[in-house]
């Protein structure tokens, strides 16, 4: 089909069409599309939901037209968490939604969505004790107190700034 | 591909901006190892200390080395690339990013070379020496004073030579057991006697120790790093006097005497691997030469490359103008102790400004004509900028830096610019910060110093790479500097276990008298002062 649109289906088996252009943000599908040449049959995307698909998509949508990433490996891209305004928006979600969508981008290969959800959670992260942290995420603590103690003292040296 | 759980309910509608999460599910635990590095690549140091306080996983990929060895580059490395670049006036190459490869690591190439560099250790070491954070132990030297004992760190030991005990080695890491002792003798059997120079060098495996006594003799000494065996070489007659300074790498020795008779030995003349079958043969003089204008301190330097041996006296002089100045002697000298060349060059000249201009080659020679160049301080030619009324009262010389200390509460450092067809000095820039007279100053050729105030209570770390960058500029780079300067406060922490860490600028020793800077190494500064009649060695851990 030339018409520059293809159809994917969701791990709930809802069908649902993107243009060729806004799909091809994921690598995968654009490899599955150089691979299988575009034969119009939907392409199943056994690990995404429809609700999270359709999210990527919006994303995707967005971010058409964002020139490829050129500095790949760029440090100043992990220095900063800053993320843009749209983007921030696109992420206020429930950490169901947040942890759904950076293993969506990282199943579709979608480096630009991973990065901004591995920013968000990291933000999330970023100036809070590991108490807060813990609660935020409901992570078992399982050190004992000793341990715990002694991997305060070791790590103290960096708690300034 | 990832594993997910299906308990994930995937039928559930999605809903926007529902803040709360129902449950208690660790969605971010249940992230592959690989997605969690990738969180936590974009958090700062300080936050992935906390994360490993979170759980048994969480510390194993906190610590991961990948993620501090970015961290090291980008906190390290790069800004020095960004500096060096500044300083050359070029432009800063594109690719200043991350880089495993090892050429971009510059100096701290010989880290990024190593397999199994603990990239969170060597990152929390170079904060430690950034902040002068530190762990201070002190050991009694239980001997009389007198005469001073000499004492030199070399590869994590450190050796102390005096009469009564003779040669000894500690470890730097727990200094209060002694390693091993020999006598000091000019024969094996003969009288203590007593010495006035130390030198070491490290070989593989071995330290090799030369220790200059007050007859003229000068005896070898082996130490080896994995047994801590310590063990008498041979004993050579050097010169007529007692010798005054050596330096020592091996298997070249560069000796002074009373009478100023300079001396270059090859220690391991005729056989290549004498040294590890413990026959030693007798030294071979390779050069011999008086120097008249030595006047103390002075300071001795030997480097040994593939095709020559470049030694380097270098003392201080009084000069009409200048006051208290340098002369740097270079000798040159091929393997078998022919000489090559021999240079000299003083601080006078670059005083005066006549040194090359910014952006010359250095090949064209400085000029005697008083060209009334501005120099560095903004000061016209003709006025020296720098004027010591006093003699240095240590000096330290690694090529290329050259640092003394003043009892006017500075230092003043020098570069050295030693090329095939020229020796000059270049700047002359004091170091300000100590409050109190500044008495021992250690420089190593990869720029970090050390200095010691005349109490011995404190003591400065310098990282003269950035202060030598801004040499040639009219630019200070005031704020830089300062930053090196242990300026924070750690508190101590009430827990007995708990390593105590003391601030550098508030180390407190009353009555300590310094004896003189023993040295320092990658983790550690040592210290020997005295306090009313009992000498201490302190340990300032960096770790």
């Amino acid at each position: 089909m030339s018409s520059g649109t293809i159809t994917l289906t969701s791990s709930d088996e809802v069908d649902i069409t993107v243009d060729r252009a806004v799909a091809e943000r994921s690598v995968l599908i654009k490899n599955m599309l150089e691979d299988l040449g575009d034969s119009g049959e939907a392409i199943p995307i056994p690990n995404v939901n429809e609700a999270v698909l359709k999210k990527v998509i919006a994303w995707c949508e967005q971010h058409k037209n964002d020139p490829a990433s050129a500095n790949d490996d760029d440090d100043n891209r992990r220095k900063t968490t800053d993320i843009d305004e749209w983007d921030q928006k696109f992420m206020q979600v429930d950490q169901e939604m947040l942890f759904e969508i950076i293993l969506a981008a990282n199943y579709l290969d979608i480096k630009a969505l991973l990065d901004v959800g591995c920013k968000t959670v990291a933000n999330m992260i970023k100036g809070k004790s590991p108490e807060e942290i813990r609660k935020t995420f409901n992570i078992q603590n399982d050190f004992t107190p000793e341990e715990e103690d002694q991997i305060r003292r070791e790590n103290e040296w960096a708690e300034d700034r | 591909m990832f594993k997910r759980r299906k308990d994930q309910d995937s039928a559930q509608p999605y809903k926007r901006l529902r803040t709360r999460d129902a449950g208690s599910v660790d969605r971010l635990s249940r992230l592959s190892n690989e997605l969690l590095l990738h969180i936590f690549s974009f958090l700062p140091v300080s936050s992935l200390n906390v994360c490993q306080r979170l759980s048994h996983r969480f510390h194993a990929l906190g610590g991961d080395s990948e993620l501090w060895k970015r961290q090291y580059y980008s906190e390290w490395v790069r800004p020095r690339a960004r500096r060096l670049a500044n300083v050359r006036r070029t432009t800063l190459p594109a690719k200043t990013d991350y880089s495993p490869k090892v050429a971009t690591w510059f100096d701290h190439g010989h880290l990024a070379q190593e397999a199994k560099t603990n990239w969170k250790r060597q990152y929390r070491l170079r904060h430690n020496w950034s902040r002068g954070l530190c762990r201070f132990t002190e050991v009694e030297f239980p001997q009389p004073p007198c005469p001073p004992t000499l004492v030199r760190f070399c590869a994590g030991v450190v050796f102390s030579a005096d009469p009564a005990y003779g040669l000894r080695a500690w470890p730097a890491r727990d200094p209060a057991s002694c390693m091993a002792r020999v006598p000091l003798t000019a024969h094996p059997k003969g009288p203590p006697v007593a010495p006035t120079a130390l030198a070491v060098s490290q070989v593989q495996d071995d330290i090799e120790i030369s220790v200059g006594l007050g007859n003229g003799h000068f005896s070898l000494f082996v130490l080896n790093i994995r047994t801590s065996d310590l063990s008498f070489q041979s004993s050579h007659l050097g010169c007529d006097g007692a010798i005054t300074a050596m330096a020592l790498s091996s298997p070249y020795l560069l000796v002074v005497s009373q009478h100023k008779d300079l001396t270059l030995y090859n220690l391991r003349h005729g056989s290549q691997r004498a040294g590890k079958t413990g026959e030693i043969q007798e030294p071979r003089q390779l050069a011999s030469l008086r120097a008249e204008n030595i006047v103390a301190p002075m300071t001795l330097s030997l480097r040994v490359s593939t095709f020559d041996i470049v030694a380097t006296i270098v003392y201080s002089f009084f000069h009409i103008g200048c006051g208290w100045s340098l002369g740097i002697q270079e000798l040159r000298l091929d393997k078998d102790g022919q000489q090559l060349d021999s240079r000299l060059a003083t601080t006078v000249d670059s005083q005066y400004g006549l040194r090359p201009p910014q952006g010359l080659p250095q090949s064209q020679k400085r000029r005697h004509s008083a060209t009334r160049a501005v120099n560095s301080q903004g000061v016209t030619a003709g006025t020296p900028t720098i004027l010591h009324q006093k003699p240095p009262t240590s000096m330290s010389y690694s090529h290329p830096y050259l640092l003394t200390s003043h009892a006017d509460n500075t230092l003043t450092m020098y570069l050295v610019v030693s090329t095939s067809d020229n020796l000059f000095v270049q700047g002359g820039r004091r170091l300000w910060g100590h409050t109190s007279s500044v008495s021992a100053v250690q420089v190593t050729n990869r720029g970090k110093a050390v200095s010691v105030s005349a109490r011995g209570d404190e003591i400065r770390i310098w990282e003269l790479e950035m202060a030598i960058s801004t040499l040639g500029s009219r630019k200070y780079f005031k704020e830089e500097n300062g930053v090196k300067l242990s300026p924070e406060i750690k508190q101590d922490e009430g827990s007995e276990v708990a390593p105590v860490h003391h601030n550098l600028d508030r180390v407190d020793h009353a009555q300590g008298l310094l004896q003189g800077c023993v040295g320092f190494d990658e983790e550690r500064v040592l210290l020997l002062r005295e306090k009313t009649g009992t000498q201490l060695l302190g340990c300032y851990d960096f770790t």
